[in-house]
């Protein structure tokens, strides 16, 4: 049930035809856990959080560092060498004071990454390397529970969102490739676009609206501003979703 | 056999910005192959010391991921060829 205030507050997405105050009641129930307080994860905290998202558990061990802050919005100066988990949620919780912040400071491993997605209902990949994305790609496999993939660098960007059972995956998109983890080039805007679209589409999930990046690569180039999309078949000798033994 | 290549921007400083190109092949490793015969400073960012496709890159034909991955994919007249990066980045 949304308080006064609550109408107040959400009056114009709770405006939107087929949105409705069901829409909203559907978000404030809602648990979402965001991996990752960088550049992407800061769009999306903001956006779900300023949406009414009720209870945004957002993980990310790293510090904040002066170099951070060219994209990484939920950061300010004052935060250089705080948890970034601190000031996200510091920053979340000015924003928005009807919603639950939780804060996880901690690396996401294979041991405990089932334990840390437990119970959200969806997890947003907002890391900066591939094989954290592919464990929590599986555990969102293994849960059931919504994928929405989002990646940066430089002007380009991409995103999909995986339905498990229903959609392409992770794995199914890279196939397992593996790129070292290395320092990359990335310019504020470029993650903000990225980001926004994550948010989107968690929002879209949650009321059930319109149709979901789903077996859909989006790929942005902001250089030439264009959108293009790659369709992406589920693999079904995908070690991660398909019909193998190692899933 | 004509077919178009479309090239993420990274690959842009190798080849004067040239994102779009016509190459020559009946499979993937001919037109990437070509492609390189074509900019000499792209061999070394994508191919491997075998002549594939190097792990950090994919390829979609016609705008759709093909499964397996395989070099030897045929492609025909007017096909198009995405070489695309792997980003990760957050």
């Amino acid at each position: 049930m949304l308080t006064a205030k609550e109408l107040e507050r959400y009056d114009r997405q709770i405006m939107i035809y087929g949105f409705g105050k069901e829409g909203q009641e559907k978000l404030k129930n809602a648990r979402a856990f965001i991996a990752g307080a960088g550049g992407l994860g800061s769009p999306v905290a903001i956006y779900l959080a300023a949406a009414g998202i009720g209870t945004i558990r957002i993980a990310d061990h790293d510090k904040v560092e002066l170099s951070n802050l060219n994209r990484q919005v939920l950061h300010c100066e004052e935060n250089i060498g705080g948890r970034k988990v601190d000031s996200a949620a510091a920053k979340l919780g000015k924003l928005n004071t009807g919603i639950k912040i939780e804060t996880i400071a901690d690396t996401i491993t294979e041991a405990n990454v089932s334990q840390l997605v437990a119970d959200s209902d969806l997890i947003v990949d907002a890391m900066d390397n591939l094989p954290t994305r592919y464990l929590l790609n599986r555990a969102a496999i293994k849960k059931g529970i919504p994928f929405f993939h989002g990646a940066v660098y430089g002007f380009e960007g991409r995103a999909m969102t995986v339905i498990p059972g229903k959609s392409a995956c992770l794995n199914c998109l890279y196939h397992g490739a593996t790129v070292p983890k290395e320092k990359f080039p990335v310019i504020g805007v470029t993650p903000a676009v990225i980001g926004c679209i994550q948010a989107t589409e968690v929002i879209k999930y949650l009321v059930g609206q319109g149709e979901l990046l789903t077996n859909r690569l989006l790929n942005y180039d902001a250089l030439r501003m264009k959108f293009t999309e790659f369709k992406i078949n589920r693999d079904p000798n995908c070690e991660h979703c398909g019909n193998t033994s190692g899933r | 056999m004509s077919v178009n290549i479309e090239i993420s921007p990274i690959f842009g400083r190798y080849t004067n910005n040239i994102l779009n190109m016509k190459v020559e092949g009946k499979t993937v490793r001919e037109c990437l192959h070509d492609l390189v015969r074509q900019f000499p400073d792209l061999k070394k960012m994508l191919l491997d010391k075998d002549g594939n496709l190097m792990h950090s890159y994919d390829f979609y034909i016609n705008g759709e991921n093909v499964y397996p991955k395989d070099m030897m994919k045929p492609l025909k007249d007017g096909d198009k060829l995405n070489v695309v990066f792997i980003i990760h980045g957050g």
